[in-house]
């Protein structure tokens, strides 16, 4: 199973065999032996080298959700890397929170640079600007000011930028 | 001026700190009525007041902000006392002023109070009339106005909304070329939070720590103040650890700083309790602003003043003298947990709680309104708890608060308890290193450590293979990716996995 932790790191990781309370977890080349406790309520202690962890877990549509302790991780499936694309830092330019569309400053076929604002969204009363993390091309603007959007909706696509030849370069994989 | 009872109080909030409210009125015998929003009909404040209210959708300026809508369900179920809490209508004029037309007995210092102290430019006149010193500042959004003010004070100068409080809008600009441009944002966050773009530009201290003085009047002239918070730690200009007493803060510099926030609040016929905020550096200190209500960090002066100050507030509210307090012991500290992504620029979070496990043990509280099923989305503030321990001194406050931290489990929110844990333990905070600087200086950019990695592994792959947690139903999965759910209970939230599972 392809995971991507939410660092942006992939992670191949396996549960390889299930032996009572001992666990073994495979993450890429190497493995991981514990053991594992569950407890009277959710959870468990996972107990690796000697060391006691006090672990939860949840599964939901498009993510895993653990705790170890007060620490929180979320695993995604690794599919949603592939959205992005050779040439682009990012493909889409999607809500980082729920918010408001304050201002969409690109319209299509804009030709944008990094760090260029791109839109402006508020979210529990702060204004985050969305930048351009690469050159690219407005391919679609998604949304319009004044429009509520969830977290990871899409707000404006992106194009690889014409290369120095002048020609598109590779279209986007969809 | 004669005694009122309060019989019945219409707590006008929501979160926490309702909940905090409806508990004290619940033990002086005070009949409580809550109010929601259409998203919050399965809330805790709701379940434990005595009757609650529906005041409107989720959009709480149509809702919590909806003052003709809360006074309405304070006349329906006869509530004699509205407490405002923080936030929200907390520091209205216009919402105080409502409340007594109406005859109801506000738990608040009074409308024109309120509104001369509310607002940062009148407030530093009420100061500087009472000898307290403020930090060099103008109200102005004009760019000519303030690049002059710039040139006689030098940069960086902070500007800021005039009207409400909480650092909304805040801005540190550190040259000509940039001013412009923060001026318009700062006024579209102020028109945005608050509905008034006005803009307050003042000197920008370096290195200052922010320190507040708590104060508690009576309608007969009687005022008190019970000592001081540390509020240094902040990010986005918002606190999120405070604590009592400020550490290293000299006794001449508190004895000085409580002398002027009681002059500056009986110059301003202040009544109920308040807080006077206070930038320090060194032994030099310069009035802020005044928070004309209850604030989020009260209780740590609650556990060192065995106080509480939401009965305190009930008192004068009903026409009470305050009393002369007992000393202050220990130390206190509290930790506001939100649901942010402190590894990812605090993005706000949202979610379902799925598992919560509180901390407990001598000196250690939980004032909260999560519980499994608690739905947390993206309508209100992200503030999920507050943790606060106290010790008999700062040592042992410092180290139950790791130790609650390390017990503490939130699943299905992302939120800071880890990140709060790291600060907490850490040698700079140890060392009272504290500035509101603090995070830029020690925890700019924090990354979890590497150490429960391989924890995290072994979790996320016994929860992918099903031995672990739950399966989140796919409606309640929907709503955790981001659509906002209406009016839905716990139990429906719960329902279509078993929540107390055990591994196979």
């Amino acid at each position: 199973m392809k995971l991507k932790r939410d660092s942006g790191e992939e992670l191949d990781l396996e549960l390889v065999a299930r032996d009572g309370a001992n666990v073994r977890v495979r993450v890429g080349e190497y493995e991981i032996a514990a053991e594992v406790q569950s407890l009277s309520g959710d959870g468990a202690i996972v107990t690796i080298g000697g060391r006691r962890y006090r672990v939860a877990g949840a599964r939901r549509n498009s993510s895993i959700l653990v705790a170890v302790g007060p620490r929180n991780f979320e695993f995604r499936p690794a599919e949603e890397a592939r959205r992005r694309q050779r040439g682009l830092a990012a493909a889409e330019i999607v809500a980082p929170m729920p918010g408001k569309v304050l201002n969409v400053m690109v319209r299509e076929g804009d030709r944008v640079d990094t760090g260029q604002p791109l839109a402006v969204l508020e979210a529990m009363k702060m204004e985050t600007t969305l930048a351009a993390e690469s050159p690219a091309t407005v391919k679609r603007v998604c949304v319009t000011a004044g429009q509520m959007v969830d977290h990871g909706a899409v707000l404006i696509e992106l194009s690889p930028p014409p290369d120095s030849s002048g020609r598109e370069s590779v279209p986007p994989e969809t | 001026m004669k005694k009122r009872t309060i019989a019945k109080l219409l707590v006008a909030n929501r979160g926490e700190i309702a909940l905090r409210i409806i508990r004290t009125a619940r033990t002086r015998g005070i009949k409580t009525v809550a109010i929601f929003s259409a998203v919050d009909a399965a809330s805790l404040h709701v379940a434990l007041a005595d009757e609650a209210r529906r005041v409107g959708p989720a959009e709480a300026a149509k809702s919590y902000l909806n003052i003709d809508a809360i006074v309405a369900a304070a006349r329906e179920t006869e509530a004699d006392a509205i407490h405002p809490g923080y936030g929200f209508l907390s520091e209205r004029p216009e919402f105080a002023r409502a409340v007594a037309d109406a005859g109801i007995t506000f738990v608040g210092p009074r409308a024109d109070v309120m509104a001369a102290l509310g607002d940062k430019v009148s407030a530093r006149k009420i100061a500087t009339a009472a000898a307290v010193p403020v930090v060099p500042g103008i109200e102005t959004g004009d760019v000519k106005a303030v690049r002059s003010f710039a040139a006689e004070h030098g940069y960086p100068i902070l500007v800021k909304a005039a009207a409400g409080g909480g650092g909304r809008g805040m801005r540190v600009v550190a040259d000509d070329k940039s001013l412009e441009s923060a001026l318009e944002a700062a006024s579209n966050e102020a028109r945005a939070a608050f509905g008034d773009g006005r803009i307050f530009v003042e000197k920008y201290l370096t290195r200052p720590r922010h320190i507040e003085i708590q104060i508690l009047g009576d309608e007969h002239g009687g005022m008190v103040a019970l000592g001081e918070r540390d509020c240094s730690i902040q990010r986005r200009h918002q606190k999120i650890i405070e604590e009592s007493p400020a550490p290293g803060l000299a006794d001449t510099t508190r004895a000085q700083m409580i002398a002027a926030a009681l002059s500056l609040a009986r110059s301003a016929g202040y009544t109920n309790a308040g807080t006077a905020e206070f930038m320090v550096e060194g032994d030099k200190f310069y009035f802020l602003e005044v928070n004309a209500r209850l604030q989020v960090e009260h209780p740590v002066t609650e556990l060192r003043y065995g106080v509480d100050l939401v009965a305190a507030q009930l008192a004068v509210a009903s026409g009470g003298r305050v009393s002369e307090l007992p000393a202050p012991r220990g130390a206190a500290i509290e930790c506001r947990i939100y649901a942010e992504d402190a590894e990812h620029d605090f993005r706000p979070a949202i979610g379902t709680v799925l598992q919560l496990n509180v901390p407990s043990g001598p000196g250690v509280r939980f004032d909260s309104h999560m519980a499994p099923g608690a739905v947390v989305g993206a309508w209100y503030d992200g503030m999920l708890g507050k943790l606060i321990c106290y010790g008999e001194d700062r040592e042992q406050a410092r180290a139950r608060m790791v130790a609650a931290l390390d017990e503490f489990t939130l699943l299905g929110v992302i939120n800071t308890a880890a990140y709060l844990r790291e600060i907490v333990a850490s040698d700079a905070y140890r060392d009272a290193d504290l500035s509101t600087h603090f995070i830029e200086e020690h925890f700019k950019n924090w990354r979890g450590g590497s150490e429960s990695d391989d924890a995290a592994l072994v979790a996320a792959a016994m929860t992918a293979a099903g031995a672990l947690g739950a399966r989140v139903s796919s409606t309640e999965a929907a709503m955790n990716d981001g659509r906002v759910a209406r009016d839905r209970s716990p139990w429906n939230e719960l329902a279509g996995f078993e929540l107390w599972k055990s591994s196979r």
